[in-house]
């Protein structure tokens, strides 16, 4: 189970556990970490935004044109990074081991 | 004896009355002054539940899939027409009648796919001829051809008539459309006094019919909507008259159609004689003149249509119609979805 280093809202570092093949949205919501994942992999609901360190940018899927109408949405209300991504969007592989996100702002 | 066509004599136990989806078209729902402006109910055709609603300005018919596509409830059951839109009761999201989400009361942002597309599936629906008219499609494609104009209806002048009638046949517009072309009918089922020559013609979803050589001419706009003109000589002038029998079938389900007609003339002088004459034209198409021994379809073609099922290999012979190329033109209107799209 690749690991994942997190930087939450308070500024803590973390890491989880996360599971080959599912979202690396999962593995941040089920670390409570503060992401909902609310729709579920559906690019519907933009509660799974995370900032993703330059490094590893290159290594995850192209944004589909879904994700990338959620982020430009949830622009609106809080800052939107080069490395914004819907976490839910990034299957989890063993090439991700280490991999290291900072969970954006919610949308208040 | 040679070998027996075992196929002939049994293939009778594979029949179905109705082996056909539900064509697409455009079809009749309601007559318009049935739905008032803010009224909303469910309706069933095209082999499914619809929700028909009116904008509370009388404007704009919708008609949409029952299932809010946000948790699936029934937005005929305790939803309302707001404004321009229809309101599912459970979260009270809004859709206009295209089927975009317009509102969602409690959402910060709304789902990207909202601003792409319709998120409830809704028929293409306008209002023509005093009715509310939608397109069906299963692929949800947009409507492939546009309702002519039938100066009958939408003249605002010169026609009348008020009758107007509803019946339901167990089978599909398709096997009822079917006996247009099979003129050799009209002599045996309806007692006419001989199998009128028939002239068929096809322009893509438009048919043409001539029977009894301009005696009766129709054009079919795809399924659901057929023009028939009686002409016929009023004795007491010579002068040729027609009347005018509009019919509009909904598919209820694939297999039982809600046939719908009314039935229109000019709007001649009281106590004429061609009124007296086109009210009794009138009168033959429903199979209720005094006097004639022709058999409406009210009262025949039912008991055939109700208990038949179709022979996709019919024996025909050399007095029948043009009915297999009837039916290669109905073939169009049966489109399927590609499974691998939903």
């Amino acid at each position: 189970m690749p690991e994942v280093r997190v930087k939450a809202r308070d500024g803590s570092d973390h890491i989880v556990a996360a599971t080959v093949g599912a979202p690396l949205m999962e593995a941040l919501r089920d670390g409570r970490l503060g992401i909902d994942g609310t729709c579920g992999g559906a690019c519907s609901c933009g509660t799974c935004h995370v900032y993703i360190q330059a490094e590893w940018l290159d290594r995850l899927p192209l944004k589909s044109s879904d994700e990338t109408m959620m982020l430009e949405a949830l622009g609106e209300f809080v800052p939107l990074k080069d490395n914004s991504r819907l976490s839910c969007q990034i299957p989890v592989n063993d090439a991700l081991e280490g991999i290291t996100v900072e969970i954006a702002p919610a949308v208040e | 004896m040679g070998e027996m066509n075992l196929k002939m004599l049994l293939e009778s136990q594979t029949l179905q009355r109705a082996p056909f989806p539900v064509p697409m078209g455009w079809y009749f729902v309601d007559y318009s002054e049935n739905l008032k402006p803010g009224e909303l109910r469910n309706i069933n055709c095209f082999g499914q539940e619809w929700v028909l609603f009116r904008s509370e300005d009388g404007a704009k018919v919708g008609v949409t899939d029952p299932y809010c596509p946000h948790l699936g409830a029934h937005i005929g059951h305790g939803g309302k027409v707001c404004g321009e839109h229809v309101r599912c009761p459970f979260h009270h999201w809004e859709y206009d009648v295209n089927g975009w989400c317009k509102k969602i009361p409690y959402a910060k942002l709304m789902p990207p796919v909202t601003k792409k597309q319709a998120v409830l599936r809704t028929l293409p629906t306008i209002e023509k001829y005093g009715m509310i008219w939608s397109w069906y499609h299963p692929a949800c494609e947009p409507p492939a051809w546009e309702l002519p104009y039938i100066p009958e209806l939408e003249d605002a002048t010169g026609y009348t008539g008020k009758r107007r009638g509803s019946w339901t046949a167990n089978t599909c517009i398709q096997e009822i459309a079917e006996n247009g072309p099979d003129v050799a009918h009209l002599k045996f089922l309806h007692n006419a006094p001989m199998i009128p020559p028939v002239e068929v013609s096809y322009d893509g979803a438009l048919m043409n019919i001539d029977i009894g050589r301009g005696y009766i001419v129709g054009k079919s706009y795809g399924p659901g909507l057929n023009v028939m003109r009686f002409n016929q000589k009023n004795p007491a002038t010579d002068q040729p008259i027609t009347a005018t029998m509009i019919s509009y079938t909904v598919p209820v389900t694939h297999a039982q159609s809600q046939m719908n007609m009314c039935f229109r003339h000019v709007d001649y002088a009281a106590g004429s004689s061609e009124l007296a004459f086109t009210l009794k034209q009138i009168d033959h198409m429903i199979g209720a003149a005094e006097g004639e021994e022709s058999a409406g379809f009210e009262s025949v073609d039912f008991i055939v249509w109700n208990n038949k099922r179709y022979r996709p290999n019919p024996l025909l012979c050399d007095g029948d119609g043009p009915i297999l190329q009837f039916r290669k033109w109905f073939k169009q209107f049966y489109v399927e979805v590609d499974p691998t799209q939903v």
